[in-house]
């Protein structure tokens, strides 16, 4: 694919460009062809220069309070000059209630202050090559379903019992405040939590949830590339970098919210199949 | 008799009869524990190196402050900028602000005045009203200073490229008040060499907007000599991204280049030096700012004694407003800004400034609440009357450390200053973007080290927390924008417009060849002709700048 193009642009009166000049810089660092408009650019010229440079993306920065007016001021303009396959993106001193309606008017995505360049350039890379991310292959397999229990001793024997499924090991973590038993069930593993001492993390989660399903583990390659792709997108993480879980492997958390309610692990396996 | 015991002796004696003429705010100043608090501490010994370098409180080099007694003769200006939509809404606040024990005003105009575009130009779609007040014409402006006694506040404004028009604006409003032109007190901003650095709001080419700069330097001379015709700011320079150091060098660099000026445009340095004032950044590393400041003192009282060879002390004293750093206000966990801007403000109390301005907490995502409005100024209160930093002068002068780092603050921004000077001064510097890409070098580096984790920012890029809730913001009623076009529309048919003609025309003559401009521009604004109609007069005459 030829190098993505950006414009970045500074709609209206506002003459704060220090951002607009970062992000410049750290587009062109990224690889990305970048025009810059220079200061006090009404929307009809911003977009004559987006169709004149051909660009992928319009990045709109201004501080100044006029972004619920300019920004889409832009994106009419671009649906009149019939050029709305240019993607606009947006910056600025933006409060979320604005922000958010700005994301339902046309703007496909506001950053606000503290949001680290990577994380642009990530979400432009992604959003003009339609979401696919050629560095990753899909995700194997899942490689174990955590379930929170009271008893590791009874939830077993159910197992046991009921499914001829039999304990493979029990593991104390201490460090985590849990004590860990896999069952092994084709190439999928059962991993039942029983707390272990006072401040568990499972405790909290049986005395609010009464115990049952906790999170999916999937088994992904080089968890360390992967996790620092999703920092990027900003995806929210528990884990910023990979730790050894139970069963010896590197793992990692993401925040329940990102799955969409799911807790989800990665957790990076060794390359023979089957379970471990 | 050794000089420094002579160099004491003067000073004693200044100060006694300072002291008479103005006592200390009490009697004697003490410790939490009642332990004496003195004057000012010295080194056990006074000798000539340190009355070179440091000197005493109100002498030169005045590295420990302008004044024999400091802030036990006077706390600081407490200035809190503000302004925003109307100019009725503004003044409410103003009087807000008034009430709560604020010692200034400090207006913020919205983006269209200070571009010199009326509310009704196409170029000021969606900029009426936001980061300031929309002011058209006098009537906005008698009306945004509706019961405030012109002859008892002084009031700063933010203005720079169309600072002739405002300044003519409120010398007719005092004047309508029966305040007589040398009891007005307040400062213009007026730095437009900033403006093509780092701040935008520039409109006429350098040369052309020089003059502009020079010609309020002679008018308020003869007529407003209580007012500060311009506030050198460093401020925006350090917002836009630069170190402590370049904030220094650009800002003295830009002084120099503004004496000059005014001294080849025929005026003598000490007659308007004096009314020269500076305007710089309270930012996060505490010791480094308390230092900047001090530097700032002893550079620029060298700069007008040797370079300029000013006479009068008043000339090479350099007083200064502070407004702590808005670039490092986090929209994360923004309660945590109160306690940044404590202490930006605090180093800006142990440099000696002379007003200040405390941000607000959620100045990341919106303008100020009330509510944040309050807390900022609290702030400041609090250090002024509890904390004890103002029971002494320069209580940081003596750290091997505030020391060591003064010296080389001053001669690192020295070392900037000459090679500007070899690039043939500011103005020549700011037309070759030095300045500029100077300060863009610095703002990516920042951004780089802060993305590498090399620079902390608490709640940014350590200790974050997951689920913030988000703040009650300010938010401007937009219907007042409405209300200021049907104004402005009526204003336009109600006054002689004869008169704005001729007015307008008469500005333009005297712009194209000689003569000081703010007179014809007093004469227009008095005619209520509008900021638009004036700046697009001189515009016709002088050009506009681009990038």
């Amino acid at each position: 694919m030829d190098r993505i193009r950006v414009l970045i642009a500074k709609p209206g009166l506002d003459g704060h460009d220090r951002g607009a000049l970062v992000i410049s810089q750290a587009l062109r660092d990224a690889g990305m062809e970048v025009i810059y408009t220079g200061l006090r650019q009404s929307p009809q010229q911003i977009v004559r220069a987006a169709v004149q440079e051909d660009v992928d993306v319009i990045g709109l920065s201004s501080l100044s309070g006029a972004h619920n007016v300019l920004f889409p001021a832009v994106v009419k303009e671009l649906h009149k000059q019939e050029a709305e396959d240019i993607i606009v993106i947006g910056g600025g001193v933006i409060p979320a209630d604005d922000a958010a309606e700005l994301e339902r008017n046309g703007i496909e995505k506001i950053f606000t202050p503290g949001t680290p360049t990577g994380t642009i350039a990530a979400y432009i890379e992604e959003t003009v090559k339609g979401g696919q991310t050629e560095a990753f292959a899909p995700v194997k397999r899942i490689d174990h379903i955590g379930i929170a229990v009271h008893s590791i001793e009874e939830t077993a024997s159910f197992y046991s019992t009921h499914f001829q499924l039999k304990v493979e090991k029990v593991v104390d973590v201490a460090e985590q405040g849990v004590r860990v038993a896999f069952i092994p069930a084709g190439n999928v593993k059962l991993e039942l939590l029983e707390p272990l001492g006072e401040n568990s993390p499972i405790t909290q989660f049986l005395d609010k949830r009464g115990g049952g399903l906790h999170h999916i583990a999937v088994e992904v390659d080089n968890i360390e590339e992967r996790l620092n792709q999703m920092r990027k997108s900003g995806v929210a993480l528990i884990d910023d970098i990979p730790k050894t879980g139970a069963s010896g492997h590197p793992i990692a958390f993401l925040h329940p919210k990102a799955a969409h309610g799911t807790l989800v692990e990665l957790l990076e396996g060794d390359d023979q199949d089957g379970y471990v | 008799m050794e000089t420094y015991e002579k160099a004491y002796q003067k000073w004693q004696e200044k100060l006694q009869k300072q002291l008479q003429k103005r006592p200390e705010r009490k009697k004697s100043f003490q410790t939490g524990s009642q332990i004496e608090v003195d004057r000012v501490y010295f080194p056990k010994e006074i000798d000539n190196a340190y009355i070179n370098k440091s000197g005493f409180p109100g002498e030169y080099p005045y590295t420990r402050g302008i004044r024999h007694t400091m802030y036990r003769g006077q706390l600081w200006t407490m200035r809190q900028y503000a302004g925003f939509g109307s100019a009725q809404e503004t003044n409410e606040r103003f009087r807000y602000l008034l009430d709560q024990g604020q010692t200034g005003l400090s207006v913020a105009f919205d983006l269209p005045t200070q571009i010199g575009y009326d509310s009704d130009d196409p170029m000021s779609l969606g900029e009426v009203g936001k980061v300031g007040v929309a002011i058209d014409s006098l009537e906005d402006m008698e009306m945004l200073f509706d019961q405030i006694d012109l002859g008892k506040v002084s009031t700063s404004m933010t203005i720079n490229a169309s600072a002739a028009v405002l300044l003519a604006m409120y010398i007719a409003v005092a004047e309508k008040q029966g305040v007589p032109y040398e009891k007005v007190r307040g400062t213009i901003q007026n730095d437009i060499l900033k403006e093509y650095i780092a701040r935008g709001t520039y409109i006429y080419p350098p040369k052309p907007s020089m003059r502009l700069i020079t010609d309020i330097f002679a008018f308020c001379g003869e007529e407003a000599p209580s007012f500060n015709t311009i506030s050198i700011s460093g401020y925006h320079i350090r917002e836009a991204g630069s170190t402590a150091v370049q904030e220094l060098a650009f800002t003295m660099a830009n002084a120099i280049a503004y004496v000059e000026a005014a001294v080849e445009a025929g005026l003598k340095v000490d007659d308007f030096a004096p009314r020269l004032a500076f305007f710089f950044n309270g930012h996060n590393d505490f010791f480094e700012e308390a230092a900047k400041f001090r530097a700032a003192r002893r550079i620029w009282a060298k700069l007008m004694r040797e370079r300029f060879k000013a006479e009068s002390p008043r000339s090479e004293q350099l007083r200064f407003h502070t407004q702590v750093a808005g670039s490092t206000l986090t929209a994360q966990q923004p309660e945590n800004n109160v306690v940044r801007v404590a202490l930006q403000a605090m180093a800006a109390v142990l440099g000696g400034t002379q007003s200040l301005h405390t941000n607000s907490k959620d100045e990341a995502l919106s303008l100020p609440t009330e509510e944040s409005a309050r807390i900022a100024l609290r702030t400041q209160q609090i250090i002024a009357h509890e904390t004890g930093a103002a029971n002494t002068i320069d209580p940081l002068g003596g750290s091997y450390y505030v020391e060591a780092l003064t010296d080389k603050l001053e001669e690192e921004a020295l070392r900037y200053i000459d090679h500007i000077d070899t690039l043939g001064g500011a103005v020549s510097a700011v037309e070759k973007q030095y300045m500029q890409r100077e300060i863009h070098r610095s703002a990516y580096e920042a951004q780089k080290r802060l993305e590498r984790n090399e620079d902390i920012v608490v709640g940014v890029n350590e200790f974050r927390t997951e689920d913030e809730q988000a703040p009650d913001l300010m938010k401007v009623d937009e219907a007042f924008v409405e209300n200021q076009l049907s104004r402005l529309e009526r204003l336009k048919q109600s006054r002689d417009t004869e008169k704005v003609e001729a007015g307008l025309a008469e500005l333009k003559r005297k712009a194209s060849g000689n003569g000081n401009l703010m007179y014809p521009i007093l004469d227009c604004v008095r005619a209520y002709a509008t900021v638009g109609e004036i700046c697009h007069a001189l515009r016709e005459v002088f050009g506009e700048y681009t990038s």
